[in-house]
């Protein structure tokens, strides 16, 4: 369905490749995975299949690229309009009308189908995404999980036989990333769509991809069987990579897999439990918040929360969109809204915040001019900002555009910004959205980094793994209450939502990281 | 693999210039444009122009709905002209984007009645970093889609439409190689050459509706600021300076000469590099790195 | 007859046209009590059949913005020479201007002649406005923008883009405004740091926005837009030349129309060769758009269909021009323009009041607008 033959591409301006060589093929009705670091040319693969690279973004590709046994390599993006649907990571960004109906009529009325067919193409597929009953609201009143799933119903209205999915989930929280990758899944087996999906929720994905196409940082690209390609990979789930370092065969891919291959160290743990990593020991208090109330003409987002914050620890803040974590966290810091309650230790400059969307942070044209300013804000020796991210993120080259630069780095700066300020508590609102696996382990050395040099740290995050890896502690909050608060091991692996990976495998017995796995088997 | 039938020919080779933002204008847009122009001045400045062309006096009172009725025809062929064949995806969602901000300033850094107030750095700004045709066009869809958004379609809108698409055009035909400070005064003079002049033109277009025109014979007599159709220009010019000084030059005009000085001065540097940066950005639909 | 009254929207053309034809009607005339009929007709079918959108609250800006021209134009008569009549209202001291301010005058004796004339011209031009208002608050924009002629297809579609990024831009703004917050030092406050916090706002708003506008041009691009053909240089070629034809034969039909001496006979008092130029300078303008337009073969989804309601709206507009310009030649003429020196009661004729009835129908007699705007405000409303 998918041919590639021979494609090499490299931007306009400059003479790295970006793709080497690339030869795949993809049979019509399967579903690929894309994965690879951020950076290394996902998109770039994702955008030559319907040619936006590089008619889009200008650039020179050689090689040759068949659809469907046809020749489409010097074909316009628009003229395969019918033939490849093309989502991308910001539904709301790609949306040209407001209203969900008139997005999902507008990929037809370019093509010029009559009214009467786009009318009952639009009835189709307003029932085949069951989103019927939001026919006529405004897009961006929609939650994130409804929005994508419009995004991808506007390009499966003029039934395209293959679909790109950049990245579809990386905005979205667990719940609806995981109704939108079951949408996808759906569309594989009941429509036999071809689809091609970047997503850095692998584990999700991998259950039902037929193949893996691993992008590396040369621009070559890997394509095979999933546990082939998994298995030589960097990055991967840690079911995963539990397989692969116990050797496990065939590689394990979803927990009931995973679980018949623990069985056996399970038993034996049941006889003889395995020794765990005691919790640090807590250090003294550093912020102390009494009875927090937030309270909106419409709701009440935080209703009289207690939070204490030690030296040292960090602590994850959990629980779905709208439980009111970003609120608290605001509260806390002293910026938002708070309408009762007391706050201890959040004197003038202790307590830094990173809001969600860190580039709101960054006007400046380069990351030295932004480190200067955050220097000359802070009243600090000039120097200091940059020297600190340095230290957090080496590499990153002080004369480029901030607006350049990954997710992860753009944290790194405003949060290198904060810290010049050597604040004792720091509060990071959902530093993972849009950070892949390798971005995470970097925030995780960061975070654990910072602890070590005794700062408090609350985390608001939906990602287990990182909560698992690197905090102390776990706060989960529900309809602006606290309804768990204790230490990571106690309230994660109890919980059916919240269990990482390892911990699903293991259960009954509470370990949480492949490393502990490994420790435990010892 | 089946790749046997190809491999003998030889790799194709797609080569696509990195993208630039912008609106082309060949000499069919040109020719339009330059048509428009003569008969839209003349549709606003008609009070100052009709004796030139010898136009009945017991008509006068007709003219500026006749002009009305005139422009909107006008306008839709030069806008049908121009983005015919001349529009590419980039180039048309950096209008729609920058139009709706330049609708989202205009009452919130100036006081705008009716559409009568507006400000201009945003226009100036991307007619310079997009070039002639983009600042046309900008013009027109920014006054636009403000009046759909916030200021409401009035019978002013055509000519206002015209106006600013002139000062989107103006600023991208400025002289190519300034930079640095030398660019960003001559913007800040254009930029003020521009407000008065905007002022002046549609001060022209609403003085006959605002104070009158003066008809022989009419029961109840003229004001002494109204167009006397017949008389001599230079009357009439006078008339009209002491009309748009009363009303505005004083008030609007030179608030919107400042609010432009102001902006450009403290916002036209980081924001011309936010645009020309735009130019080069369409690869972050693809990775950044 | 029972799915005639069926809820739906009136195309967005129709209630143009009645709504400048019944600005045309009150060009016309300068009887106030004809004027402000007009106006009460005009409110009338408004409030009867516009939608729930939030453009069709606007109307009543249209009838402030109406008022104020009224105020302002006899203001102009007191302020700059209103003297010029027997019946004098007011007597105020004239100011004296230095001499080389020639002609103008300030204050003065204000009469009742200067007063009526400044009080119904300003009527009539707050008439012409109230009905755009009108218009403006009974078409559905977004309609009138889907039902754009394919040359203006472009034009059309930056509008809706617009439309959709505007209320983003809003929150855009809340967002990075929020954000600021966490970084404002307590020190170093003053006019300096006002001015820079615009541009900390304004700064990543732009880049923000100008980074959606190109995933939205991607976006646009893999979803077919622009997909039609383009047509040849010859073709082009040909259109421009009949839309340049078209232009100039419009602007020496207007000139002509307006000026001193039209030759050619004269048809029910207008003048045949001016009014046969605009109609033919009309034409080739229209042949051009359609020229220009032929390769877009974008198609509408949800089309309102032009039906008997349309015509009927157009009708009743109609209805009141033919009924001013009827009277204009008969004998009646007078009362269209009643006299101010000395002053008349003004009044209206049969034929008037038949023409007003017409105009007024569209709101008894066409179906209501449909429900879906007001299913759609209420959840959105619901939700926030």
């Amino acid at each position: 369905m998918i041919r590639l033959e021979q494609v090499s591409f490299r931007y306009a301006n400059s003479d790295a490749l970006r793709l080497r060589d690339v030869n795949l093929e993809i049979p019509e009705g399967e579903l690929a995975l894309v994965i690879g670091p951020t950076g290394s040319g996902k998109s770039t693969l994702l955008g030559c299949i319907n040619n936006l690279v590089p008619q889009f973004t200008g650039g020179v590709r050689s090689g040759r690229v068949l659809l469907d046994g046809i020749d489409t390599t010097s074909l316009l993006p628009r003229e395969l309009a019918t033939t490849v649907g093309y989502v991308g990571q910001d539904p709301l960004a790609g949306f040209v009308t407001d209203v969900v109906e008139e997005e999902l009529a507008y990929s037809m009325e370019q093509l010029g189908f009559s009214p009467s067919e786009m009318r009952r193409r639009v009835e189709e597929t307003l029932d085949l995404l069951g989103i019927a009953d939001l026919r006529g609201r405004p897009l961006r009143n929609l939650s994130g999980g409804q929005q994508q799933r419009v995004a991808i119903g506007s390009v499966l209205a003029s039934s395209p036989r293959i679909l790109v999915l950049d990245e579809p989930s990386s905005a979205l929280d667990p719940v609806a990333a995981e109704d939108v990758l079951a949408l996808v899944s759906r569309l594989v087996r009941d429509l036999g769509t071809t689809v091609v999906i970047a997503e850095h929720r692998m584990e999700r994905v991998i259950e039902f991809a037929d193949s893996v196409l691993r992008v590396d940082a040369g621009g070559s690209v890997t394509h095979g069987p999933t546990r082939e390609v998994l298995a030589g990979s960097p990055i991967r789930p840690p079911l995963v990579e539990l397989g692969v370092r116990q050797r496990w065969d065939p590689l394990p891919l979803t927990i009931r897999e995973g679980r018949r291959h623990a069985a056996e160290a399970r038993r034996g743990w049941v006889e003889q439990p395995p020794t765990l990593p005691a919790p640090p020991g807590a250090g003294p208090v550093t912020l102390a918040a009494e009875r927090i109330v937030v309270r909106y003409p419409q709701v009440v987002a935080v209703a009289g929360v207690d939070v204490t914050l030690r030296r040292g620890e960090v602590t994850a803040l959990m629980g779905r969109n709208g439980s009111g974590k970003s609120t608290l966290l605001w509260a806390l810091h002293g910026a938002g809204r708070r309408d009762a309650g007391t706050v201890r230790g959040a004197e003038a400059g202790q307590v830094a915040l990173v809001p969600q969307t860190a580039s709101d942070l960054l006007y400046l044209a380069s990351v030295a001019a932004e480190c200067a300013n955050a220097d000359a804000e802070a009243e600090l020796a000039p120097g200091s900002t940059l020297e600190v991210l340095q230290q957090l993120v080496p590499g990153i080259d002080p004369q480029s555009h901030p607006r350049d630069l990954s997710e992860g780095q753009k944290l790194a700066v405003v949060l290198a910004a904060e810290l010049s300020r050597r604040p004792g508590v720091i509060l990071l609102d959902e530093p993972t959205r849009g950070l892949d696996y390798s971005a995470k382990q970097a925030l995780n050395g960061i975070l654990t980094q910072l602890a070590e040099q005794g700062h408090s740290i609350v985390v608001a995050t939906h990602d287990v793994e990182l909560v698992a890896t690197t905090c102390h502690r776990v706060v989960v909050m529900a309809e602006g209450e606290v309804v768990s608060d204790g230490p990571t091991r106690d309230v994660l692996p109890g919980s059916a939502l919240l269990a990482t990976q390892v911990a699903k495998v293991t259960n009954p017995v509470p370990l949480l990281t492949v490393e502990e796995f490994l420790d435990a088997l010892h | 693999m089946p790749s046997t039938e190809h491999t003998d020919r030889t790799s194709p080779l797609v080569d696509v210039a990195a993208p630039v933002v912008g609106v082309q204008l060949g000499w069919r847009s040109w020719s339009i444009i330059i048509v428009s122009s003569v008969i839209g001045l003349f549709t606003i400045a008609w009070p100052l122009l009709m004796p030139a062309v010898d136009v009945a006096p017991q008509h006068a009172d007709d003219a500026p709905y006749v002009f009305a009725f005139l422009l909107p025809v006008v306008l839709m062929l030069v806008i049908a002209q121009i983005s015919d064949g001349g529009l590419d995806a980039k180039a048309l969602a950096l209008l729609g984007v920058l139009s709706a901000i330049n609708a989202a300033i205009r009452p919130v850094l100036g006081a705008g009645t009716a559409g009568v107030e507006s400000i201009f750095f945003l226009l100036v700004l991307a007619g310079r970093a997009f070039g002639p045709g983009f600042g046309y066009l900008l013009g027109f869809t920014s006054m636009f889609a403000s009046a759909l958004l916030t200021a409401g379609v009035g019978p002013w809108l055509p000519s206002q439409m015209l106006c600013a698409a002139w000062v989107g055009l103006g600023a991208g035909l400025l002289p190519r190689k300034l930079g640095g400070r030398a660019e960003l005064l001559v913007l800040i003079g254009y930029g003020i050459v521009a407000a008065y002049l905007f002022g002046a033109l549609m001060n022209l277009w609403f003085w006959p509706f605002i104070s009158g025109i003066s008809i022989d014979g009419y029961p109840g007599g003229s004001g002494s600021l109204d167009y006397v159709p017949g008389a001599p220009p230079g009357d009439n010019l006078v008339r009209f300076g002491w009309f748009t000084l009363v009303t505005s030059t004083a008030g609007w005009d030179t608030g919107r000469a400042i609010t432009t000085t102001v902006a450009l001065l403290l916002l036209g540097r980081p924001v011309l590099g936010v645009l020309r940066r735009a130019s080069g950005m369409a690869r972050v639909i693809a990775d950044p790195c | 007859m029972g799915r005639y009254f069926l809820p739906r929207p009136i195309h967005p053309f129709a209630w143009w046209v009645w709504a400048i034809a019944l600005a045309v009607a009150a060009n016309g005339t300068t009887n106030p009590l004809l004027l402000a009929a007009i106006v009460a007709v005009a409110s009338l079918v408004t409030f009867a059949r516009r939608g729930d959108n939030p453009w069709a609250r606007g109307f009543m800006v249209y009838l402030v913005l109406g008022a104020a021209i009224v105020v302002v134009r006899v203001a102009f008569r007191v302020l700059f020479g209103g003297g010029d009549g027997p019946t004098v209202l007011l007597e105020l001291p004239e100011v004296p201007l230095p001499w080389w301010v020639q002609g103008i005058r300030l204050l003065g004796p204000i009469s009742l002649e200067a007063v009526l004339a400044g009080l119904y011209d300003g009527l009539r031009l707050a008439t012409m406005i109230i009905c755009l208002g009108a218009a403006n608050s009974l078409a559905n924009p977004k309609r009138l923008l889907a039902s754009l002629p394919g040359a203006l297809y472009e034009l059309g579609t930056i509008l809706v883009v617009a439309i959709g990024v505007f209320p983003q831009l809003g929150e855009s703004v809340l967002r990075v405004h929020r954000a600021r917050k966490l970084r404002r030092s307590p020190a170093g406050r003053g006019r300096r740091r006002r001015h820079k916090v615009v541009e900390t706002i304004l700064i990543p708003v732009l880049s923000d926005a100008l980074e959606r506008s190109l995933r939205l041009a991607a976006s646009m691009d893999v979803r077919g837009y622009g997909r039609h053909g383009t047509a040849s240089t010859n073709e082009r070629r040909w259109t421009t030349s009949i839309g340049l034809a078209g232009l100039v034969v419009v602007s020496v039909g207007a000139y002509l129309h307006l000026s001193r001496t039209a030759p050619g006979p004269t048809l029910l008092g207008f003048n045949v060769v001016s009014l046969g130029l605009l109609f033919a300078g009309g034409l080739l303008v229209a042949l051009a758009m359609r020229r220009a337009g032929r390769t877009v073969n974008k198609s509408t989804y949800r089309p309102i269909r032009w039906q008997g309601a349309e015509w009927l709206v157009v009708l009743c507009g109609s209805a009141m021009v033919a009924a001013v310009t009827i009277t204009q030649r008969s004998a009646e003429a007078a009362v269209l323009v009643p006299a101010i020196s000395p002053p008349t009661w003004p009044e209206l004729t049969t034929g008037l009041l038949l023409g007003l009835l017409a105009a007024a129908l569209p709101a008894f007699l066409t179906p209501a607008p449909s429900l879906a705007d007001v299913r759609v405000l209420n959840t959105a409303e619901g939700l926030s």
